[in-house]
């Protein structure tokens, strides 16, 4: 009994260690000024929505949403269309061939972003691109491709072989075979590779950083907004960082079996 | 060659492997051609050509050499801590358990938490004035810490923020493979008369291996990057006492447009990365030979 109790304490401590970070954050978004920097913290208030209301009084912060929005469906559509046929043509390739050419996917994502992103920003800047939506959608579809190929090679490999024999031998063309039997099977992995892809791009911050201009800004390059100006709005930077993170958790636990896989994909299999 | 040249499924990928290749080539002269030149943004169509300068340049800079072991230091410190607390909390929540589910959700929490925010939460609990983390010494009698302003302390504050993110990411990962792994060896052990620690120690340990390696490779390729948290909690300060490689590339190219040195910076953090990487490879995975 003991021994249960002292593991239950254990768990509850490591629960409270992983959330009350989040858990203080959201709190003190619906807090006035005065709740929010009270010593000794105040556990209960009468909790208020002006801190939302400043944020969505924001021009800047509604335009950063739809950007963010914008610019993460699309680049990871495109990257996703792009992936799903390029895995599929490698996931039929023998081994060798296709280890090769998976190494060579995978070794682009080692360089650090500094690497590509400068060379990018200096002709973005020679040709006025910086302050447009295509040049952000076009860098993360570029990050974004070889992420979705290998992920997305793990799910075709799910799929069984017999199959795309079985459609081959009914006189099916290759593409079709990918139309019509490979893309309905492997539904829920592209699904999963989408999200994961949104997800990557929404939280995304240093290639945001460096190739948005004032029109095309996403949100975490805007709520860095709310840390200038006279000091830091703590009450409308929490709420912010309150939206712009709730819908990623949604989209999170939504694909929570995915994610792990997603992470560490293609180092797994070495 | 004749029947794989035929064979259709290659169009599928051939293309954009092509493209992919295309495009690393081209920014790989691009960036050799313009780290070999005095490129400034300030003064962009007048470069000329200056050879190795700016790579010997990077040697003889003390800031960029600081930064360099402050990098080193980071991701040491991250790696290690991230793998032994992940691997504590594994072995402690290895047995069965009402809301187990509940819990590896809850883990999710913080590795799909935008970094920015993570950063912002930090930076707001360890606010010197009206932080939780000062509050909380409080409570227990201890003094004050000024946790981002002192330039003792700010890097290990940073760290503390990415060990919240990134350890329960090891949680995961680790639990996912203690699952997978067969249970016959430990009962087998067990059956013969060993302790419970040697059972671990010996057993379970060794058939980890891989995912801890895995995971531990992992985590340093993304700390060796770190920016995030870097550039929201401290921006490199305070007395430039948090400033990492990556992030002094940032500054030098951002801040004094000096993009060929940037570049060179760029270059020398891919390939210290990449043998970093290979280092830890061969060390993870040692060929069964040298063994």
């Amino acid at each position: 009994m003991g021994r249960r109790a002292v593991f239950y304490l254990g768990l509850l401590l490591l629960l409270l260690a992983v959330l009350f970070p989040l858990y203080w954050v959201v709190v003190t978004s619906f807090k006035t000024t005065r709740d929010a920097f009270a010593i000794p913290p105040v556990w209960l208030f009468s909790p208020t929505l002006d801190n939302y209301r400043t944020v969505f009084a924001n021009r800047g912060f509604l335009s950063a949403f739809a950007n963010s929005f914008v610019v993460s469906i699309l680049s990871s559509a495109l990257a996703v269309a792009i992936g799903s046929v390029a895995a599929y043509g490698l996931a039929q390739q023998p081994g060798d061939l296709r280890r090769s050419k998976e190494k060579f996917i995978l070794s682009l994502r080692i360089a650090p972003a500094l690497l590509f992103v400068i060379p990018m920003y200096y002709l973005a800047t020679r040709i006025g691109a910086l302050n447009q939506h295509w040049l952000l959608i076009a860098a993360y579809a570029f990050v974004n491709v070889p992420f979705a190929i290998s992920l997305l090679i793990t799910f075709f490999d799910d799929i069984p072989k017999e199959l795309r024999d079985a459609a081959r031998v009914d006189g099916a063309r290759e593409f079709s075979v990918f139309w019509h039997v490979y893309l309905p099977a492997a539904r829920g992995g592209i699904v999963a590779t989408l999200i994961l892809c949104v997800l990557f791009t929404w939280n995304e911050f240093f290639v945001a950083l460096v190739l948005t201009g004032r029109d095309t800004q996403t949100l975490p390059v805007s709520i860095t907004s709310f840390l200038t100006f006279q000091g830091i709005q703590w009450g409308a930077l929490t709420a912010a960082a309150t939206l712009i993170m709730l819908p990623m958790i949604v989209l999170g636990v939504l694909v929570q079996g995915q994610i792990v896989r997603g992470m560490t994909l293609g180092s797994v299999k070495g | 060659m004749t029947t794989t040249a035929s064979d259709p499924t290659r169009h599928f990928f051939q293309p954009i492997i092509v493209c992919l290749t295309v495009a690393s080539v081209a920014l790989t002269l691009f960036v050799i051609w313009i780290s070999l030149h005095d490129l400034s943004l300030m003064r962009a169509g007048r470069e000329k050509f200056v050879g190795l300068d700016n790579y010997l340049r990077f040697f003889g800079d003390p800031r960029a050499m600081a930064a360099l072991w402050r990098t080193v230091l980071f991701t040491a410190l991250a790696t290690v801590i991230e793998i032994a607390l992940g691997l504590a909390v594994v072995l402690f929540l290895d047995r069965d358990f009402a809301m187990k589910r509940l819990v590896r959700t809850l883990l999710l929490v913080p590795i799909i938490m935008t970094p920015v925010v993570v950063g912002l939460t930090w930076r707001f609990l360890f606010d010197p004035a009206t932080g939780m983390a000062n509050y909380l010494l409080s409570l227990a009698g201890l003094s004050q810490i000024d946790w981002l302003g002192s330039p003792r302390i700010a890097l290990f504050s940073v760290l503390i923020a990415d060990i919240w993110q990134w350890t329960p990411f090891v949680i995961l990962l680790v639990m996912a493979a203690l699952e997978s792994a067969p249970t016959d060896p430990l009962n087998a052990a067990r059956v013969d008369g060993a302790r419970e620690w040697q059972v671990t120690w010996y057993v379970l340990l060794p058939m980890l291996r891989r995912a801890l390696a895995i995971v531990a490779l992992i985590r340093a390729i993304d700390s060796i990057k770190a920016f995030d948290l870097f550039y929201i909690m401290t921006r490199g300060g305070p007395a430039l006492s948090t400033e990492t490689l990556n992030y002094y590339g940032y500054i030098v190219a951002f801040t004094n447009f000096d993009i060929s040195y940037a570049l060179a910076i760029a270059v020398i953090l891919t390939i210290f990365t990449n043998v970093a990487l290979l280092t830890m490879y061969s060390v993870l995975f040692p060929k069964a030979g040298e063994r």
